[in-house]
């Protein structure tokens, strides 16, 4: 196991630095200098080969990676060319935000997939079982952005019950913060919701029929019994790999719900950095969000090997 | 069963958490206090890159700092007209080349420094030597700038120039603090009524009132400018309470969710804003004027104003705006008419680029452009942009466009067509003789030389004008002050306020 | 014995998912087919005259605040769709599959690692982040898309198709045609392919699905399909300031988003139940 674990820590560390290289050579190809973005239109070259000195962009790319790589070690991702203001604060405050907002829709997804998905697997030959497994399929096939636009129109607007966006640091008042934030995670909670739903059905239908659980019914013991004591185990082995997936994607897929619900995440800094041309931010928040699913990959697989004991 | 009892868990608890929250709202409900702690949040669209307005260009910043933060010697009110602001009075000589500004007494800046002559030099010479946009040649016009004593300020000009107190009111004309000027990106060191108080980027920018104001104090504690990318958010936001104010309405379509006048109120003015169809005049095929006229004639800016923007707006025809004294309705010059600019096309067809920055208006106005140009035979493909760094460095900067589509927002803004290095390209030595002599003749001389050229730019098809932005606010019923028309380029809260 | 009647009784049910899926998936390509050749009204056509039209009168749907057939519209979106969803499922299977197959075929060597590591990479750029980083070098638009989503469908592929191709290699006739010196590429053709085939529909079936709702969400970011070809995500994005007065503008996208997906995904699923019920409990190994 440690031989194994250490092995899997290898290969995440070499994987961020070829993701981080990978990341800086894009970077590097986008068009469009920043020294002469920001010095604009009427700038000489004298202005904007001096800014080049200030910004260190003169110096050659791996000179550049270096600095950058060696700064990202320390927690330092440099100041923006645009703002002129560090980097490194900015993506904290708001990677913070949108690990609230998507954890946030995980714990919905599972308080509703768990249970709607271990009934639909047991009772799967009933009406109410198969009625669970077709509201899933339909609410997989609904775009996350439309679920929020819906729940704004009748929480917010009609309803009068919630903000329709917003976001309220905790620090600042809790109640509106929670308020803040239920109809994001709903949104996002119901469509991943969904989704894990047919993936704990199906766990559970494939634990059910292995044979433990059936000398468990032969023996008399009741199925869901048996179920609760032998089956959760290994059904929740593939439902940890997709929650792993999940988070994965969510990461930046929460941005269309953060633009719906105006929350200023992760995903929307990217968007902002993108339309400014603030590039060195971009490289930042594209950094963050790769190492981070590098990161949640690496969990999984380590959960993964704790949870199955013939992979021990 | 256990899907019954976890929805009336979730249910039970969004019931809880509204009935707790409900009203304390983010200090924009207002209840109790005294009026001075009241405070308003403002919905807008762009958020700015930064606030350093000497550097970056947009509208965004001087819309939140000129006026509120950064204050000049003059400002534009209401109708128009240029008025005192940190000058108390100031006389022009004869020969109208030399401006002595006696400026006011007791006016400090928000870091503690008394505003002096000494600002006035600083400030002028310093657009000449740091500021870094395209505006900035404006102010050309300035010989020197001198201190006669701590409150006398005297500019004096190369030549006589109408246009030089106009600069003043926007925000070439801010007043800056030898000592304030060290981050301007972040901390803006003014004399305005407001102050920055904190800016959460991406979401929105605080103003508290400035405690050592020296004029009238701001009946509002604090604004807050909250920024929208989504103009359906924005509405919702007003709709549920979030903000109180629309700055502008970026979804016309929507104005009638605002019609209850009980909980309401729209307020439908004039803009600056002259919503243009560039053309590249400095290569094919928009460098042949015919084929520009085609496109003006091409072209039913009626219906375009009906299904782009809700009717909202006014169709003008040149690059004047009704609240200028020289403004003519020039809508009749190219009248539409598919058949004509058939005709000038001489049956040829065309393949374009119309490349438009991502915003609803220019959006929405280049699919009825495109629509209606493939009537006459031009195909324009349509490539949005992200606004503002991407259209500013393809379109602006390196003039790489056959079409685009831009809402000029800066007042008095016909000059940006004298320069032919502009990304119009347009170049007619005419154009820029009249606007000269504009500048330079006397007031009346000044209206007729620009009645000629926006005369001109229609008849040389330098442009198409669609339409005139309109200056569409909602707000809460019981908000005051808001203004009426947005001719300057500030969105002023100095008079805004709540009953 | 219990468990082949299950999976009996499994495969006759799961039949129905099947047709109601292959009916809607045929009822997306029939539309995108047939807007080929004919649709009511031109679906870019701005007509202020009918702006917000109701439905009727050879307006099936009613027009938008452009004036243009909702109805005309939604073929053409079909279109869009599908486009979006081939390419981009193509790019996923011709880069995955073969890259898969090679790191299943070569279960201990350098290479199935190597694969298998760059795959884990290349899924840390999630197909939103892919395109708004593409978008921000050649521009927002449909070909953007379909790559960025094709890219990061890739390792789904690969993971499906070298856990199948480790199953199939075991079998008897694999090894005798190894044992008969056959070459690598010609086992993997000949032998390999064919029977991951089913696995991979079933895979392509699924991202698909996925593919559509991508587009969808990138239209509402304006990183989709530029105006005004018509798409389904972007007539969502905008219909939503009209939602009040006008939901219909709003409805009808989101329903054929909606069936379309649920089609894809009924498709493969009943796919996947009908080609060999064992199937399901092979999973993408990691």
């Amino acid at each position: 196991m440690i031989l194994y674990l250490l092995k899997r820590l290898a290969v995440l560390l070499a994987s961020t630095a070829v993701a981080a290289v990978a990341v800086f050579a894009f970077m590097a190809v986008l068009p469009g200098d920043p020294a002469e973005i920001a010095l604009g239109v009427n700038a000489t070259p004298d202005a904007v080969a001096e800014l080049r000195k200030q910004f260190g962009t003169d110096r050659p790319a791996v000179a550049q990676f270096l600095d950058w790589a060696g700064g990202l070690l320390q927690g330092d991702f440099g100041t923006s060319y645009v703002t002129s203001s560090p980097i490194g604060p900015q993506i904290g405050d708001r990677l913070g935000v949108t690990l609230v907002l998507v954890l946030g829709g995980m714990v919905v997804a599972l308080v509703l997939a768990v249970p709607l998905g271990t009934f639909a697997a047991v009772r799967h030959r009933d009406p109410l079982g198969a009625a669970i497994s077709a509201a899933s399929q339909l609410g997989i096939a609904i775009p996350a952005f439309l679920a929020g636009i819906l729940l704004v129109f009748v929480f917010a607007v009609q309803a009068q019950a919630l903000p329709s966006g917003g976001y309220v640091p905790i620090a600042e008042s809790p109640g509106e913060w929670l308020r803040s934030l239920l109809l994001p995670w709903l949104s996002l909670g119901l469509v991943q919701g969904a989704v894990l739903t047919r993936y704990v059905r199906s766990a559970v239908l494939d634990v059910m029929r292995e044979d433990y659980l059936r000398t468990a019914r032969a023996k008399g013991r009741g199925s869901t019994g048996a179920l609760w004591r032998h089956g959760l185990r290994n059904a929740s082995i593939p439902v940890v790999t997709v929650l792993g997936l999940q988070l994965a994607t969510l990461l930046i897929g929460a941005v269309v719900v953060e633009r719906v619900f105006v929350i200023p995440g992760l995903g929307d800094l990217l968007l902002n950095g993108v339309a400014g041309r603030d590039l060195l931010l971009v490289q930042g928040v594209v950094m963050v969000l790769v190492a981070a699913v590098l990161l949640i990959n690496f969990v999984v697989d380590v959960t993964y090997h704790l949870l199955d004991p013939r992979l021990r | 069963m256990r899907r019954i009892g976890i929805w009336i868990a979730a249910g039970g608890l969004l019931l809880a958490t509204a009935a707790c929250g409900g009203g304390s709202g983010n200090g924009s409900a207002g209840t109790g206090g005294t009026p001075k702690a009241q405070s308003l949040s403002v919905g807008f669209v762009a958020e700015p890159a930064n606030l350093d307005f000497t550097s970056t260009e947009g509208a965004a910043i001087p819309q939140a700092l000129l006026v509120n933060v950064y204050e000049g010697l003059v400002k534009l009110d209401q109708n128009g007209e240029i008025v005192p602001l940190l000058a108390e009075k100031w006389d022009v000589s004869p020969d109208r080349k030399t401006y002595t500004f006696t400026l006011r007494e007791n006016v400090k800046f928000s870091g503690g420094a008394p505003f002096t002559a000494d600002d006035v030099t600083f400030s002028l010479d310093r657009v000449k030597s740091d500021w870094k946009l395209k505006i900035k040649s404006q102010l050309d016009v300035i010989d020197k700038v001198e201190k006669k004593d701590d409150s006398t300020a005297v500019v004096t000009l190369k030549r006589p120039s109408n246009g030089f107190l106009y600069s003043m009111a926007t925000r070439l004309g801010a007043m800056f603090s030898r000592t304030g000027v060290a981050d301007l990106a972040n901390k803006p060191v003014g004399t305005g009524p407001y102050v920055l108080s904190s800016w959460r980027r991406g979401d929105s920018i605080q103003l508290a009132a400035n405690p050592s104001y020296w004029g009238t104090k701001p009946p509002l504690g604090a604004i807050t400018l909250k920024y929208f990318k989504d103009a359906t958010a924005m509405n919702n936001a007003l709709l549920t309470g979030g903000i109180d104010v629309i700055s502008s309405v970026q979804a016309p379509e929507s104005l009638q969710q605002f019609a209850d006048p009980g909980r309401f109120e729209t307020v439908e003015g004039t803009t600056n804003g002259e919503v243009v169809l560039s053309m590249n005049n400095g290569r094919p095929p928009f460098d042949d004027k015919a084929v520009r006229q085609a496109v003006r004639h091409a072209i039913d800016h009626k219906a375009l104003l009906d299904t782009a923007w809700a009717g909202r707006g006014q169709l003008i025809g040149s690059m004047t705006a009704p609240t200028d004294p020289w403004y003519e309705d020039r809508t009749g010059d190219y009248p539409y008419d598919p058949a004509k600019a058939k005709q000038l096309l001489g049956g040829k067809t065309y393949n374009v680029k119309m490349r438009i920055p991502n915003l609803p208006y220019a959006v929405n106005s280049a699919q009825v452009v495109k629509s209606q140009l493939a009537q006459v035979g031009i195909n324009a493909e349509i490539e949005p942009l992200e606004f503002p760094a991407r259209w500013l460095d393809q379109v602006f900067t390196k003039g790489d466009y056959d079409l685009s589509i831009i809402n000029h927002v800066e007042p008095r803004d016909m000059g940006i067509f004298a320069d032919k290095s502009y990304y119009f390209r347009y170049d007619n030595p005419e154009f820029g003789k009249l606007l000269a002599a504009a500048d330079e003749g006397t007031e009346q001389e000044q209206t007729d030389d620009l009645k000629q050229a926006a005369k001109l730019l229609s008849d040389d098809a330098a442009a198409d004008w669609l339409f005139l932005f309109p200056n569409l606010i909602v707000a809460k019923k019981g908000v005051t002050g808001l203004p009426k028309n947005a001719i300057a380029e500030s969105f002023d809260f100095t008079a805004l306020a709540k009953q | 014995m219990s468990r082949r009647t299950s999976a009996k009784a499994n495969r006759g049910r799961m039949n129905a998912g099947l047709l109601a899926g292959g009916a809607l998936v045929a009822l997306v390509v029939l539309t995108a087919l047939v807007s080929f050749f004919w649709t009511p009204h031109d679906p870019t056509l701005v007509d202020a005259a009918g702006k917000l039209r109701e439905p009727g009168g050879g307006y099936l749907l009613g027009a938008d605040k452009f004036g243009r057939d909702t109805f005309s519209q939604l073929m053409v979106g079909a279109r869009t769709t599908l486009y979006v969803g081939v390419v981009a499922v193509g790019i996923a299977a011709a880069l995955g599959v073969p890259l898969g197959m090679a790191a299943g075929m070569t279960p201990r060597g350098w290479l199935s690692e190597l694969i298998m590591r760059v795959n884990d990479l290349v899924f840390a750029f999630p197909a939103l982040l892919l395109a708004v980083m593409l978008g921000a070098v050649y521009g927002a638009g449909t070909l953007t898309a379909m790559i960025a989503i094709g890219v990061a469908t890739v390792p789904a592929f690969a993971r499906v198709a070298r856990a199948a191709t480790l199953q199939v290699m075991v079998t008897d006739y694999i090894l005798a045609a190894r044992a008969a010196g056959r070459r690598r590429g010609a086992i993997a053709l000949r032998h390999v392919l064919p029977n991951i085939g089913s696995m991979l529909i079933v895979q392509a079936s699924v991202s698909f699905a996925i593919a559509i709702l991508a587009e969808a969400a990138l239209s509402f970011l304006g990183f989709g399909t530029r105006p005004p070809t018509p798409s389904w995500g972007r007539m969502l994005q905008e219909s939503q300031e009209l939602l009040f007065s006008t939901p219909r503008l709003a409805l009808w996208p989101g329903i054929a988003i909606a069936l379309a997906v649920l089609g894809f995904n009924l498709l493969g699923d009943g796919l996947r139940d009908f080609l060999d019920p064992k199937l399901r409990r092979i999973r993408a190994e990691r």
